[in-house]
């Protein structure tokens, strides 16, 4: 009985992802949509500035954060990002 | 409109895992304006599946599809490559819609991704609330135009009932006794009266109880 209650157990907990060891230098993948009217214009201005952010933010401009979908978001972490940045 | 929630991402899992090629099919009528059963909702529905697919390892290829109204033959002939290359349909239609699919294409496998729940109306943005029980055989003009069929929690026709306290049924402090409010729209309208008029017993035969309905138009059906 109780072997069996362990084999359920570790069925259980096969199904999800082992924690790993994070590596030193390991960044996460971030992908970021922004407002044309504002966040966006920001980023902009940082650019004029010759202000850097992190090159693992990728900015998407989007016209309003309105036009954000939960597909946008879902298609982002299919496809392995680590994290959605909204700003608007 | 037709209103529907879809099942639990779990049960759904449980429909499909065994199949290989997965096609979740929306519904861009009724279901689609409650945010359940649209192609959109089907877009994302599949996102979720593929998802829980890889965090299962179980490899199963998840599309999605959908039409306009998945309840007329019109509408599925721009589906068809979509469906034919699927081994299961996940459909997100309403039961009628569903059925219909599974018609259409016998050889295929048909799962419910949603419940059918009840015919209503957007209340406010994202509340539906019943209105109407498909009873077949309407008295809004008798009630006010407050169906106690479909509002009534005992579908009673000469309420409201000793349970009615307040404006509120007493199976939950949440539901309006619609027979509360009959009564008070016929007051304040001054056809209280009506509701003293004897009246026949409802024919039931109109409504399920009489079976599967049919209904047919002569200058339209060959």
């Amino acid at each position: 009985m109780a072997e069996a209650a362990i084999a359920l157990e570790q069925e259980e907990h096969s199904t999800v992802e082992k924690q790993q060891e994070i590596p030193p230098d390991w960044k996460p993948n971030i992908i970021a949509f922004a407002c044309h009217y504002c966040a966006f214009a920001a980023a902009d201005l940082a650019g004029v500035m010759r202000l850097s952010y992190p090159t693992n933010v990728k900015v998407i401009r989007l016209p309003c954060t309105g036009k954000l979908d939960h597909i946008y978001v879902l298609r982002a972490f299919e496809k392995g990002l680590d994290g959605v940045f909204v700003a608007g | 409109m037709i209103v529907g929630k879809q099942k639990p991402l779990e049960e759904i899992w449980e429909m499909i895992k065994g199949h290989q090629k997965v096609l979740v099919f929306g519904c861009n009528t009724c279901v689609a304006v409650c945010h359940e059963g649209g192609n959109k909702e089907a877009e994302i529905l599949a996102s979720l599946l593929r998802m829980k697919a890889k965090q299962e390892n179980i490899d199963i290829e998840i599309r999605d599809g959908g039409i306009e109204r998945q309840c007329e033959h019109e509408f599925f002939d721009s589906a068809t490559d979509q469906v034919e290359w699927a081994d299961a349909v996940l459909s997100i239609a309403c039961g009628a819609g569903i059925q219909f699919t599974s018609e259409k294409w016998p050889e295929k496998i048909t799962l419910p991704g949603l419940n059918t729940t009840f015919i209503g109306v957007v209340e406010q943005p994202g509340l539906f609330t019943e209105r109407c029980a498909m009873c077949g055989d309407c008295i809004l003009h008798l009630t006010g135009g407050l169906c106690p069929v479909a509002r009534c929690s005992k579908s009673l026709l000469n309420g409201p009932c000793g349970g009615s306290a307040g404006g509120m049924c007493e199976i939950s402090k949440d539901v309006e006794c619609i027979w509360d409010q009959i009564v008070r729209k016929k007051m304040e309208q001054g056809h209280l009266d009506d509701l003293l008029k004897m009246k026949p017993a409802k024919d039931w035969t109109t409504s399920r109880n009489g079976g599967p309905r049919k209904q047919v138009r002569e200058d339209l059906h060959e």
